[in-house]
């Protein structure tokens, strides 16, 4: 569905991304790996459009998509789901909900995705004449994971889902994206730094380091090397080298 | 008398409003303070003059005509003049002096455009809206009357626009935070674009609402932008309902200044209530903690 090929990206002169290259299948829930600072923000932005790709290139359901403008990639059906601070904590949680489906003017198909989206996530319901600044951590990120099910996507990028949540919330949201997955047969990326949780929920990890893809392979065998989680913690590329997944 | 002060006050103080209100739409929207609004208001009167008085409209339509042009005229400037500089830095803002002095450039090429065509005298817009209304004991003439419920009207619709519409929700979503908008799949250029081009509309409805009892000349833009200016800082600069009632306040304040303190010192009251204000509440009325912005 999303496939990367020797993609570089920045800021200003400063390279970020050196040559990332990745595949993300249809169906499947691909998990990118990294710690502060190794690239992760800065490729999601290349893939939603927000930042130029300077070289290489990104195809979307065998388009490509690097050149185009990042409402253009939403409406193509590739959406990233932001990190739950990124609510837009001025407005209702139904206003924020129906701004993720700004791009569509089927208005039933619309009324219908947003009972889904209640489905999912009942106490979205229930709070949904409040505003988002209001809403707990965990509802948030709920919040935002819906607002992205809103533009009827092919697949959805999650940005750190775990971030600055407890443990038991974080469990419970990455039950509702199983849920998502496997009720919608949604396509997801979903970028963390909680290795142990992403990997449980994902069936194949890329591990990026430094602006490159440092490691990949299956999340079952992922899960019990320490390579992985070294990398993570920011340990040298030396003494993580795993001959058993380095690429 | 008191009584007819006051209603003096509150029609320019909404007409000062109005133009703030686009003054905080841009602020709000783009991150830029837009130093040529007042000449935006100015072509508005231009353009009702030339409407009304040599195309011949009638006033309602001429007001509407007006406003259009002017919306586009606003839509071309960010398009062509503003956009160049936004966009420089990856985003939409620029930082430092770069803007504003780019919108005081943009003012000061207005102006001379217009003294080219309009010629620097000033001259009034002969419209006759018929006897004043009487209202118990205040006798309002019927300028002030159009004034007042077209203000309220527009502000109306633009507060419909806003909360109830998907594109005002789009607008705001713009406002609060454009990479996210971006990412909800809406055209984030072209809002913007829009809201420039509603805020100039507004500006130009400030303007043909004021021509037929001020007289429309060439510098009139320049003192309606720092009243307005006033009145948006008044209010709490950003804040849409703070520029609406900082324009009430600093119209009411400087006619009462006016009619009971000293009439020639007319155009210190606003920036006497300005200072106040800042002091006492450096947000101003309705602001929120200040984005930080060039």
């Amino acid at each position: 569905m999303l496939a990367l090929k020797g993609v570089e990206a920045g800021y200003g002169k400063l390279k970020i991304l050196r040559g990332i290259d990745m595949t993300v299948p249809d169906g499947a829930i691909i998990a990118l790996l990294g710690g502060n600072g190794t690239g992760k923000s800065t490729l999601l932005k290349a893939i939603s459009g927000l930042l130029p790709v300077w070289s290489g290139e990104i195809l979307f359901d065998g388009e490509p998509i690097h050149n185009k403008r990042p409402h253009e990639i939403v409406r193509a059906g590739l959406v990233q789901v932001t990190q739950g601070k990124d609510s837009y904590p001025g407005m209702t949680v139904e206003e924020n909900l129906m701004l993720g489906a700004f791009s569509r003017s089927d208005r039933a198909g619309v009324r219908a995705d947003l009972e889904k989206v209640y489905g999912f996530f009942p106490i979205l319901k229930e709070r949904r004449k409040q505003l988002s600044g209001l809403l707990s951590g965990g509802q948030v990120q709920m919040l935002v994971v819906g607002r992205g099910l809103m533009a009827k996507p092919k697949m959805i990028m999650l940005d750190e889902p775990s971030a600055a949540l407890a443990p038991k919330v974080v469990l419970d949201i990455f039950k509702q994206i199983n849920r998502i997955s496997r009720d919608l047969g949604m396509t997801i990326l979903v970028v963390e730094q909680n290795v142990r949780m992403a990997l449980l929920l994902a069936s194949y990890g890329y591990v990026i380091h430094d602006g490159k893809i440092h490691l990949e392979g299956d999340a079952k065998d992922m899960i019990d090397d320490d390579a992985v989680r070294l990398a993570y913690l920011g340990g040298t590329v030396a003494e993580v080298e795993s001959p058993a997944l380095h690429r | 008398m008191l009584y007819d002060f006051l209603i003096v006050g509150l029609s320019i103080g909404i007409l000062y409003g109005l133009v703030a209100l686009g003054i905080s739409l841009i602020y709000s929207g783009l991150d830029i303070v837009h130093f040529a609004h007042g000449e935006i208001f100015m072509f508005g009167a231009f353009f009702g003059l030339v409407l009304y008085d040599e195309a011949g409209f009638n006033y309602p339509i001429t007001l509407f005509v007006a406003m259009i042009l002017a919306g586009i005229m606003g839509v071309i400037i960010e398009r062509v003049f503003y956009r160049r500089l936004t966009s420089q830095g990856g985003g939409y803002t620029v930082a430092g002096m770069g803007m504003i002095i780019c919108g005081f450039g943009m003012a000061i090429i207005l102006q001379n455009i217009a003294f080219l065509i309009w010629g620097a005298n000033g001259r009034p817009m002969h419209v006759n809206f018929g006897m004043p209304v009487e209202l118990g004991t205040i006798t309002l003439p019927q300028s002030y009357v159009w004034i007042l419920v077209v203000s309220v009207a527009l502000m109306a619709v633009l507060h419909l626009f806003l909360k109830h519409t998907k594109l005002g929700l789009a607008i705001r979503a713009v406002a609060a935070n454009k990479d996210i908008a971006y990412l909800m799949g809406v055209n984030v250029p072209l809002m913007i674009s829009l809201i420039f081009g509603v805020a100039c509309a507004l500006a130009a409805a400030g303007g043909v609402l004021i021509a037929p009892i001020n007289y429309v000349q060439v510098e009139m833009g320049y003192l309606m932008l720092i009243k307005a200016f006033a009145a948006a800082v008044v209010g709490g600069f950003g804040s849409l309902p703070g520029a609406i009632l900082g324009g009430l306040m600093v119209g009411v304040f400087e006619t009462l200044g006016a009619a009971y303190i000293s009439g020639s010192h007319k155009d210190i009251y606003a920036f006497l209530l300005l200072i106040f204000v800042l002091m006492v509440r450096p947000t101003g009325l309705l602001g929120v903690a200040a984005k930080v912005k060039a």
